[in-house]
C-alpha cells in the first residue's frame, strides 16, 4: 500500500541543452544518436578542444542582469511549467544546482582593480556571481514566492537538488518544489579543466579503454516534482516516480574518486534500499561517465560492487558521449533522460564505446540503440570533492 | 524535550571573535581596520585575525587550504570537541556536512582569475582551480574527519544557515544521517569589499574611526560557524536547543506563515537575524513585534550581520551566548525582498 503523501512524482521536465529548447529535442537528438560536441574554438577563439553549445538560449531580459546560467535555469524552468497553465506556482518551491552560476559573467580585468572594474560596467555582472541568484532568477522568473536555494557541490549538484527538494517535499515545505541545475559554458571552467588535463580535445569516450578526458557542455534541466496525492489532486499527468534517493561522501581526496568506487557503491545501494529495489529490478543505468581516466575505472568498479548480486549484467550508459558534461546541470540533465529512456524503453547507447572497460557485471550500451520496457532505472552523479548522489526513478507508483 | 527532534549539541566558530569552542563573549566589537590589501582611505569590516589552526586543532595541516576551508576544518573539530563525539565510536558513514555560503570559495576564485591576467587562460593554476568550487570547504571536512554521509553545499539568498539547519534536520528526520555538522561561513576579499561599497551597501561606520551607529548599510564580516545537530538521545557534553520546527521562503505572507509554525507556542525569546540591511532590519523588528508581541527581543547584532547570507548561525550562537535564560526562541530573520526565515527552538 503506498503513501500518497510520501510518495514523490514527477510531471514536469524543462530542458535546454545543445539539441535546444524542451525534453522533446533532447530525446529525438538522443534517438538519432546525434552528437553536439562541437571545435572549442569556433566559441571561444584561442581555446583548443571539443564542446557542446546552446544556441538557442532566449534573448535577455530588458532591466535586468542575468548571468548566462541564470537565463538557461529560466528557460528550463519556463519550459518545465508549460504544462502548469492554470495552477498557481507562488508557494512553490525551487532547488537549482549550478557550479558555474554567474562566473559568466566575471573576467580576469577584475584582478587588476575591482573599483574600477565595477565602475565600467561590471557593478550589474558582478550582481550575477552568487550561486544562489540561479535558483532566485527561476523565482524572479516565474513568480515564485516559496522557500528557494541553490547547491553547489560540483558535477553531482544537479542530482543532489532533486533529493533536497524531494526532502523538502516530505516535510511539506512546499506543495510543488522545481527543481534541477543550470552550469553555462565559459572561460573559467574550460581553463580550469585545461589546467588539469582532464580534457579530451576529441569527443570524449566515456568507459572505453583508451578515453582520454572529458568534454565541457552547458544546458539546463527542471523537473517538477510533487507527493503524489498533491499529484493526484490536481489530476496531474504523472511522468515518473522518484522512488529512491541517497547521497554520501567518498572522504577519501579532494578531486580524484575513491579508486575502488566504495562510496559511489554506497550511494547506490542506499538509493535502491530507499526504493525498496532490489538489484535485479534496475534495468538501465544512467551513469556518471566523464570520460577520465580515473572517474570510469572506479565507477566501474562501484557498479561491480553495488551490483554483484544481479543475476545478469547491468545495464550501463554514459550519455555524455552525447553533449559533454555540463557540471551542475549533469545530474538533471541526465536524470531528464533516465526518465526519458522509461518513458520510451530506450536505453541510449555511449557513442563511441569501441574498446569498452572490461567487466562482467556491466553490460556496457554501445552501438544500436536497444528497446526493452524498463519499469525502473537510475541516473548516478559524482563530483569534485568526493560527493556522490544516486536517483532511482519508477515508470509507475507500487 | 521531545525527542524525536534535532538537538544542537556543539558549537565552533571562527569569527571575529577569535577560534572558540562553545559559546563566546558575545561582547559588543568594534570592526578592524583593513590592511590585507590597498584601500583608498579607511576602511573597516569585521575580520578574522590571523591565527595557525594546528594550534587550535592539532595535527591540522591547512597550508594548501584557503581561509574558509581551514576556518570549517578548525570550526567543524571545535564544535565536534563541544559536543564531546568520538568520531571512532560513530558510524561515519552516517555523518552528514552541511555548509552554507554566500561567496564560496571567492578568495582561490580571484587568485585563480589572476593566473589568468597574468599567464593568460592556457596558463592558469591546476592547484587551484578544484579549490574554487563552493563544496571545497565541506569535502574538506569529510575528509579530515573521514565522513561519508550526504555532504551538500548550499546557498540561499539572505537565508544560506538558515534553510542549511533546516535541511540537515530533514536528514536526520527522514533517517538519510544520524548526525550533521551545519556550517556556515564566507571570507572577505577586496573584489566583494569593493563591490559592496560601489553599490553603496555599506555603513558609514567602514569609512570612519568613530564607534558604530545605527546608521544605513552594514560592516561587511568574515567567519565560519559550525554546529553539531543529532537527534535527542545521547548524552552529550553539552546542549544548547532543540529545533522544533521552522521554515524559509522568498515571499508571500511571512506573518500567516510564521502564525502557523508558532501554533500555540509561548515565546520566550526572538532572535532577529536578517542580512542587516536597513529596510529588512525595520522590517525585521516589525514583523517581530506583530508576530510574539511583547517577548524579549534579541536584536540582530552587526558583526552577525555582517556576514550576509551565511549569518545565520553567527545570529543563532550570539544570541545563545547572550540570553537571559532558557524558553522557547524564534531565530526571526528577513530580506529586504520579503523573505523570511523562521526556526522554532527550545533553548535549553
Amino acid at each position: 500500500m503506498i503513501d500518497a503523501k510520501k510518495t514523490i512524482v514527477v510531471t514536469g521536465i524543462g530542458v535546454i541543452s545543445p539539441y535546444g529548447i524542451g525534453l522533446s529535442s533532447l530525446r529525438d537528438g538522443m534517438l538519432r544518436g546525434e552528437c553536439c560536441l562541437r571545435q572549442a574554438s569556433e566559441l571561444y577563439p584561442g581555446f583548443e578542444g571539443t564542446v557542446a553549445a546552446v544556441s538557442v538560449l532566449p534573448p535577455p531580459v530588458e532591466g535586468h542582469h542575468y548571468s548566462r546560467s541564470d537565463r538557461l535555469a529560466m528557460a528550463a524552468a519556463r519550459d518545465a511549467v508549460e504544462d502548469l497553465s492554470g495552477f498557481d506556482l507562488r508557494e512553490s518551491g525551487i532547488v537549482m544546482a549550478s557550479t558555474v552560476a554567474g562566473l559568466t559573467e566575471i573576467d580576469p580585468e577584475i584582478t587588476k582593480g575591482p573599483a574600477a572594474w565595477y565602475r565600467h560596467g561590471g557593478l550589474s555582472r558582478a550582481a550575477s556571481y552568487q550561486v544562489s541568484r540561479v535558483a532566485a532568477s527561476v523565482g524572479e522568473h516565474l513568480g515564485i514566492l516559496g522557500p528557494a536555494c541553490a547547491v553547489s557541490v560540483a558535477c553531482a549538484s544537479g542530482a543532489m537538488a532533486i533529493a533536497l527538494a524531494a526532502n523538502m517535499l516530505l516535510d511539506e515545505a512546499a506543495p510543488m518544489v522545481l527543481a534541477g541545475g543550470s552550469d553555462a559554458l565559459c572561460p573559467f571552467t574550460l581553463s580550469g579543466f585545461n589546467s588539469l588535463q582532464a580534457l579530451d580535445q576529441e569527443p570524449c569516450r566515456p568507459f572505453s579503454q583508451d578515453r582520454k578526458g572529458l568534454n565541457l557542455g552547458e544546458g539546463a534541466a527542471v523537473l517538477v516534482l510533487e507527493t503524489l496525492a498533491h499529484a493526484q489532486q490536481r489530476d496531474a499527468r504523472i511522468l515518473a516516480v522518484l522512488r529512491g534517493w541517497a547521497m554520501t561522501n567518498d572522504a577519501s581526496h579532494p578531486t580524484a574518486p575513491q579508486k575502488d568506487g566504495m562510496g559511489l557503491a554506497a550511494c547506490i545501494e542506499r538509493a535502491l534500499e530507499m526504493a525498496a529495489c532490489s538489484v535485479d529490478e534496475v534495468g538501465y543505468v544512467n551513469a556518471h561517465g566523464t570520460g577520465t581516466p580515473l572517474n570510469d575505472i572506479a565507477e566501474t568498479h562501484a557498479y561491480e560492487s553495488a551490483f554483484h548480486g544481479r543475476s545478469r549484467p547491468v545495464p550501463v550508459s554514459s550519455t555524455k558521449s552525447y553533449f559533454g558534461h555540463c557540471l551542475g546541470a549533469a545530474g538533471a540533465l541526465e536524470a531528464a533522460i533516465t526518465i526519458t529512456a522509461m518513458q520510451e524503453g530506450a536505453l541510449f547507447p555511449t557513442l563511441r564505446l569501441n574498446n569498452p572497460i572490461e567487466s562482467s557485471k556491466v553490460d556496457w550500451l554501445r552501438g544500436e540503440l536497444r528497446r526493452e520496457p524498463l519499469p525502473v532505472a537510475m541516473s548516478v552523479s559524482a563530483g569534485f570533492g568526493g560527493s556522490n548522489a544516486a536517483l532511482v526513478f519508477g515508470s509507475h507508483c507500487l | 524535550m521531545n525527542t524525536t527532534l534535532p538537538v544542537l549539541t556543539g558549537i565552533g566558530s571562527v569569527t571575529p571573535y577569535g577560534p572558540q569552542a562553545g559559546l563566546i563573549s558575545a561582547e559588543p566589537l568594534e570592526p578592524s581596520v583593513i590592511t590585507a590589501w590597498p584601500t583608498p582611505g579607511l576602511r573597516r569590516a569585521f575580520l578574522v585575525e590571523p591565527f595557525r589552526p594546528a594550534s587550535i586543532v592539532p595535527g591540522l595541516k591547512t597550508r594548501r587550504l584557503d581561509r574558509l576551508s581551514a576556518w570549517a576544518l578548525v570550526a567543524s573539530s571545535l564544535a565536534l570537541r563541544d559536543a564531546g563525539i568520538d568520531l571512532s565510536q560513530m558510524d561515519r558513514s552516517r555523518i552528514a556536512v552541511f555548509f552554507a555560503t554566500g561567496f564560496g570559495c571567492v578568495e582561490l576564485t580571484e587568485a585563480f582569475y589572476q593566473s589568468a591576467a597574468t599567464n593568460g587562460w592556457a596558463g592558469t593554476d591546476p592547484i587551484t582551480f578544484p579549490e574554487t568550487l563552493s563544496n571545497a570547504p565541506a569535502s574538506h571536512v569529510a575528509l579530515f574527519h573521514d565522513l561519508r554521509g550526504p555532504n551538500v553545499t548550499v546557498s540561499s539568498k539572505s537565508f544560506a544557515a538558515e534553510s542549511a539547519l533546516l535541511q540537515a534536520a530533514s536528514l536526520l528526520r527522514h533517517g538519510q544521517a544520524d548526525m550533521a555538522i551545519v556550517l556556515a561561513g564566507d571570507t572577505l576579499t577586496q573584489a566583494v569589499y569593493e563591490w559592496y561599497e560601489a553599490a553603496h551597501r555599506l555603513s558609514p561606520a567602514c569609512f570612519c574611526n568613530e564607534p558604530m551607529s545605527a546608521a544605513g548599510g552594514f560592516i561587511p564580516g568574515e567567519g565560519v560557524v559550525a554546529m553539531v545537530l543529532e537527534p535527542a538521545g545521547r548524552p552529550a557534553a553539552s546542549h544548547y536547543a532543540v529545533l522544533s520546527a521552522g521554515r524559509w521562503a522568498t515571499g508571500g505572507d511571512a506573518q500567516a506563515s510564521i502564525r502557523e509554525l508558532l501554533g500555540d507556542a509561548h515565546l520566550d525569546f526572538t532572535i532577529c537575524s536578517g542580512n542587516g540591511a536597513p529596510c529588512a532590519t525595520t522590517s525585521l523588528t516589525g514583523s517581530g513585534h506583530n508576530l510574539v508581541g511583547e517577548t524579549a527581543i534579541i536584536p540582530a547584532l552587526p558583526v552577525a550581520a555582517g556576514m550576509g547570507e551565511a549569518g545565520g548561525l553567527l545570529h543563532l550562537l550570539l544570541a545563545l551566548s547572550k540570553r537571559p535564560g532558557h524558553g522557547e526562541a524564534l531565530l526571526l530573520g528577513t530580506s529586504a525582498h520579503g523573505g523570511y526565515a523562521a526556526l522554532r527552538l527550545e533553548l535549553s
